[in-house]
């Protein structure tokens, strides 16, 4: 999908390669450093978008460190020489001065920093992204208060017992792949995390050449390359080559089984098959599959559990990653049912869809469905932003732009392929949550 | 690739219509394809006596089938077409939002209608969403946050005010007792097309959706169930309500008090740019000093909370602190917030959120959404259209001796309640602290 060279004007023309176009999108790599461009013009409302995804997530942290990407990702609004709270200038000072709306996320494969903001401050986002890519100061002062503000954090996530449970799955799922760690980190690991730790998992990964800079918005393309030249055509590559993990978690080969136990009201059950990588071609007759069985009233498991009374809520999805994933089943209980008859119907469910297949109104209903998720994520920068960080994440930025033709791709016969392929007891974790009453909690 | 938007005020790009019935906003905007609405109609239940959790429940069954199709045939209509719709309660109005592609719009609109005026109301439905409700009541008894937003709703309104949250076991028993005919007789006494609003923005135009709204909408008739709720805000005393909860590591704590103040008076807007110095953004003064130089909590924010045009509201800081930093939380939070009462705001911070503000109201039109949801709530308030154009210019109005005034005459932290809920140390022996058990 290689479109013909746009022309440049003079000042950028030899600094950036134009790679590919592919959806409203053109990808340029700024040759000095390796840093890949995505521009995405959209001049519908005068704001932009300015997103810098660094290719480092909790899947490059080791035992003993984990966290250290989440960690990071909070000392980097800690400061640098040039915007600091101690000048009046730091991240969020600057940012949110002209009101826009500044955050970061960290997740298994990659971390994010964006703002949203009036189009006419384009360069002083360019300005700040490019200046924390290499010049974090990561103070010791500020690296012990965050601590504290993280283990505030975990002890928030662990209040919600679902949440615990969605982790301890993924924990039970993989045993050697890092996939196994919470991206937040193991409490002991935040607890005994030193600065010098972070120091190194920062020169390790932040180099331009491991980042994707994404600009989404009302913008001049010219214009935004002269001032990415300018801001990142500065820094250099990273000094070697950036580090990718070795494990690979070996193939599951019997069914793992979990329970937590902690107070609360009402249980929930979660259970989740290995999955394969992202950028596979089976994970779009997942997706597909994933609407059919829980997206709406007609979805499968609703009509056979939440319109049945057996769950308030549930929910399916396939986690699209750059190592195989899961593709999970969450219900939540209605009062008085059990654990065992929400797994056993949806286990009558999964087994159907495995035997018959699903009709090819299913398939129909779902394509539709999807095709007007997509439209919607094209309703706004900000909006725009969050599937594409997830598809560079995963390996492939066009995972975003070629959505439609993939899903169109996708047939009837391939989601009974693919539930009879991945739906495998053997590669099956099961979770449940079972609430504690007052007089049974600790 | 090179154009620039240049936008028009929104008094010459917003056209207001009235189908029927239902005043219509219309924004057509250049994305492609995708429409998205917010719309509402006032229910006006009697909150005295608990009749809001009628309303809820009367709302969580209209997309449940009506009297022309079946739950499943409805959904099909919408998810054949990628549609979604979607219904809420909000004080005494029922809100109603949706999005669909351009194509789908009329048919969406209609069937909208359909489900909001003809509802089935059938008695497995009746059974299985009173059963969804009470699931929900029961996991709001292991959240602490809500725990501790309820628990200072209740000190702060009588049950007659919209802002009141009845404690969850008190709401749980009521549901129990609840029947299919209290919630059809609701239906029938309190949906009309009182109060009807509507505002459309996107890929959308007066011919494609005029038809459709006047048709569904806009043909409803009005009830006749007067208003019925309490518009004050009480100003109790200062105290403690303690939630103690096992396992929960994290406690919520909320401090508030009430605030004799509507959207539409003149403390508002001053009060609204102090609170956003205090704690409205990550670079407010509660972030900047509880969190990031004291280290003691993920999240601090304050707000003024539940001010409408129509009822009073109250000011409240949240803060979500580990049990072993409750008390020095506490005491950190309630020091930054007696500086700020005592000190005010410097000119400096009157700049820096004035341009924050005025930044933030571009940044939140962004998207069809945000639009719609901007559009009715000024509609609700009764605001002209063109306010929204004037807005930046309120803001860029508002002096420092103004918002100063507004402080010392409105924000009162010895008079904050404190509500907590987690796991908490042993009560302190207080006659101002009350603790309750779930």
């Amino acid at each position: 999908m290689h479109a013909r060279q746009p022309h440049l004007q003079a000042d950028v023309q030899d600094v950036f390669r134009f790679e590919q176009a592919s959806g409203g999108i053109e990808a340029y790599r700024l040759l000095k450093n390796g840093l890949q461009v995505l521009l995405l013009p959209d001049d519908t409302v005068p704001v932009v978008t300015v997103m810098v995804t660094y290719r480092v997530g909790s899947r490059n942290e080791s035992t003993g460190l984990t966290g250290a990407t989440h960690f990071l990702e909070h000392l980097m609004f800690k400061g640098t020489e040039r915007f600091q709270k101690e000048k009046g200038t730091s991240v969020f000072q600057v940012l949110q001065c002209v009101g826009a709306q500044v955050n970061a996320t960290t997740w298994l494969d990659r971390t994010n920093y964006y703002e949203l903001l009036p189009s006419e401050h384009l360069p002083l986002a360019l300005e700040i992204e490019a200046d924390r890519m290499r010049g974090a100061l990561l103070r010791e002062e500020e690296f012990e208060r965050e601590r504290t503000v993280i283990l505030n954090e975990l002890d928030r996530g662990e209040n919600e017992p679902t949440r615990k449970l969605y982790q301890h799955v993924w924990s039970m799922a993989y045993l050697a792949h890092p996939y196994h760690h919470p991206t937040i980190g193991w409490r002991s690991d935040v607890e005994s995390m030193r600065r010098d730790d972070l120091r190194h998992f920062y020169d390790t990964y932040y180099w331009p050449n491991n980042a994707t800079l994404s600009i989404i918005g009302d913008f001049g393309r010219d214009e935004a390359l002269s001032l990415v030249a300018r801001h990142f055509g500065t820094i250099p590559p990273s000094p070697a080559p950036i580090p990718d993990i070795r494990t690979k978690e070996p193939e599951q080969r019997g069914e793992r089984r979990l329970i937590i136990r902690q107070a609360g009201q009402l249980g929930a059950v979660m259970v989740a098959y290995k999955s394969p990588p992202g950028l596979h071609t089976d994970a779009d007759a997942l997706e597909v599959l994933s609407m059919v069985l829980a997206s709406g009233k007609n979805s499968l498991l609703f009509r056979r559990l939440t319109d049945q009374g057996l769950t308030t809520h549930l929910f399916s999805g396939v986690t699209r990653l750059r190592d195989p994933g899961l593709f999970y089943l969450f219900a939540m209980l209605a009062p008085e049912k059990t654990h065992r008859e929400v797994e056993t119907a949806m286990g009558e469910v999964l087994k159907a869809v495995c035997e018959g297949g699903v009709s090819d109104d299913d398939v129909q209903r779902a394509r539709r469905q999807l095709f007007a998720h997509e439209a919607f994520s094209r309703d706004g920068p900000f909006a725009m932003a969050a599937p594409l960080n997830e598809a560079i994440a995963v390996g492939d930025w066009q995972l975003y732009t070629t959505f439609i033709e993939r899903i169109n791709r996708v047939t009837r016969e391939d989601l009974q392929r693919v539930a009879r392929q991945y739906f495998l007891a053997d590669t099956r974790t099961v979770g449940y949550y079972l609430p504690l009453t007052n007089g049974e909690a600790a | 690739m090179t154009s620039r938007s240049h936008t028009r005020a929104f008094k010459d790009r917003v056209a207001v219509e009235q189908f029927g019935a239902c005043r219509t906003l219309i924004l057509p905007t250049r994305v492609a394809s995708v429409v998205s609405w917010r719309g509402s109609i006032t229910a006006f239940p009697d909150f005295g006596t608990g009749e809001d959790l009628i309303m809820d429940l009367t709302t969580d069954l209209l997309d449940k089938g009506t009297r022309s199709h079946d739950r499943f045939a409805l959904a099909a209509m919408l998810e054949d077409r990628g549609a979604e719709v979607q219904f809420s309660t909000d004080g005494p109005r029922i809100v109603f939002s949706g999005r669909a592609l351009r194509e789908h719009v009329p048919d969406v609109l209609r069937l909208m209608a359909e489900m909001l005026f003809e509802p089935l109301l059938d008695p497995a439905e009746f059974e299985k969403a009173r059963a969804n409700l009470a699931a929900s009541l029961h996991r709001t008894l292991e959240n602490t946050g809500a725990l501790a937003s309820g628990a200072l709703a209740r000190h702060l309104y009588r049950p007659a005010h919209p802002n009141y949250v009845p404690e969850p076991t008190a709401d749980l028993a009521r549901l129990a007792a609840l029947t299919l005919e209290e919630v059809q007789a609701f239906h029938e006494a309190h949906f009309g097309s009182n109060g009807l609003v509507l505002a459309l923005v996107g890929d959308v135009s007066h011919d494609l959706v005029a038809t459709a709204v006047q048709a569904g909408l806009g043909a409803w008739p009005s009830h006749s169930v007067p208003a019925c709720f309490e518009t004050q805000v009480l100003l109790p005393a200062a105290g403690r309500t303690c939630i103690p909860m096992p396992d929960k590591q994290n406690v919520d704590v909320r401090m508030g008090h009430g605030l004799r103040v509507r959207r539409q008076d003149a403390a508002f807007m001053p009060l609204f740019l102090a609170n956003y110095v205090l704690g409205g953004n990550f670079s407010a003064r509660l972030m900047s000093t509880v969190r990031d130089e004291q280290g003691l909590t993920y999240g601090i924010s304050s707000a003024l909370s539940g001010i409408t045009t129509e009822y009073e509201g109250h000011w409240q800081v949240a803060v979500t602190l580990s049990h072993e930093n409750l008390e020095r939380g506490i005491a950190a939070t309630l020091a930054e917030v007696r500086r700020f009462v005592e000190e005010g705001i410097t000119p400096a911070e009157l700049d820096e959120k004035k341009t924050t503000i005025i930044g933030k109201h571009q940044v939140t039109l962004s998207s069809t959404r945000g639009l719609a949801d901007i559009l009715h709530r000024n509609a609700v308030r009764q605001f002209d259209v063109a306010y929204l154009d004037t807005f930046p210019e309120e803001v860029a109005g508002l002096t420092l001796d103004r918002v100063n005034e507004a402080i010392q005459s409105h924000f009162h932290p010895e008079q904050f309640h404190l509500t907590m809920a987690g796991l908490l140390p042993a009560p302190v022996d207080d006659p101002m602290t009350q603790a309750i058990r779930t």
